[in-house]
């Protein structure tokens, strides 16, 4: 070792400290997470097909919503956000690649190229396997379906409007 | 010819400047995670990545008893390296099993004890590596 080699106080003093300040960002990013977000951020957003207990047969929907043949995404939706949703939708070419549903409370109809299905107790997600956000209410998010009836990813993700291109990524790799 | 004193400033001044792109490079990192809502995932893979990155450079210390050089470029590459999934994700190919090959990256948010068990981990390693040069200066003082 140099002469400038560390003393042992040093070696402790930049232990604690990395402790000290990874533990508080640690601790300041999991309070940031939302009330839409999943208590279990490993569930959400995973980037994989067939996690957990999928692929598995999906749900049938009101009205035969889900067509079958080709991809689908099924977004779950509270119903003060809808109009955020249909604008993403509109301004992007998703509807090319995969049919979609949006299943949200006391709304039905369509929206950008989307089939609103109304969901009025809110039982729809959970017939899908999506999990309960950090505030207990309906679900928010998405679940892909491929061409043969199988759902193949779910996840809570409040922020999917913003980031259809990840959505798109998904539905890309199923058939 | 340059004094010792001044070799040493150098030296410092040198590995200050690395100290701070690599500081740099984390929080670009860690900001566009927070961009995708994702910085739970940046966590899981600075920790492990870092972890790995500092028991190869305790072995390297017990090995050379030297301090590596840049230690924390070896933990921003190491990082990078189990981030590398991430990369391929945003220019559009979807996660696949066999990219666990990058430190654990799908598996390892799958711990129990999820980021604070990477937490704790980490520590350990930084523990061990920072014991390593401990180790190293003991002898050379002996």
């Amino acid at each position: 070792m140099s002469a400038a080699a560390p003393t042992r106080l040093s070696l402790v003093v930049v232990w604690v400290g990395a402790a000290v300040v990874l533990g508080s960002l640690l601790f300041v990013a999991q309070s940031a997470e939302g009330a839409l977000d999943d208590p279990d951020q490993a569930h959400q957003r995973p980037g994989f097909l067939d996690e957990g207990d999928l692929p598995a047969a999906a749900p049938d929907l009101p009205g035969d919503a889900l067509e079958g043949g080709r991809p689908a995404v099924v977004f779950f939706e509270r119903p003060r956000r809808l109009e955020t949703l249909c604008d993403a939708l509109a301004d992007d070419d998703l509807d090319r690649r995969a049919e979609l549903v949006v299943i949200v409370s006391g709304e039905d109809g369509e929206c950008a190229g989307a089939r609103l299905v109304d969901d009025p107790n809110d039982e729809l997600a959970a017939t899908f396997g999506l999990r309960e956000p950090n505030d207990g209410g309906p679900p928010v998010g998405y679940a892909v379906v491929d061409s043969d009836g199988r759902v193949r990813y779910r996840t809570l993700d409040p922020h999917a409007a913003d980031d259809l291109e990840e959505v798109t990524t998904i539905v890309t790799a199923v058939p | 010819m340059s004094t010792p004193g001044i070799r040493e400033t150098r030296e410092s001044l040198r590995l200050c400047a690395w100290c701070l792109v690599a500081i740099g490079a984390e929080i670009g990192f860690y900001l566009s995670y927070r961009g995708h809502d994702a910085r739970y995932h940046w966590f899981t893979h600075f920790f492990v990545g870092g972890s790995v990155a500092l028991l190869v450079m305790a072995g390297v210390t017990l090995r050379t008893r030297r301090p590596v050089p840049l230690p924390l470029l070896w933990i921003l590459l190491a990082h990078a390296f189990a981030m590398i999934p991430d990369f391929l994700f945003v220019g559009g190919r979807v996660h696949e099993r066999w990219m666990d090959l990058f430190l654990g990256h799908l598996s390892s948010h799958y711990v129990p004890g999820r980021n604070l068990t990477w937490y704790v981990v980490f520590l350990g390693c930084l523990a061990t590596y920072l014991a390593a040069l401990d180790h190293g200066r003991t002898k050379a003082a002996a």
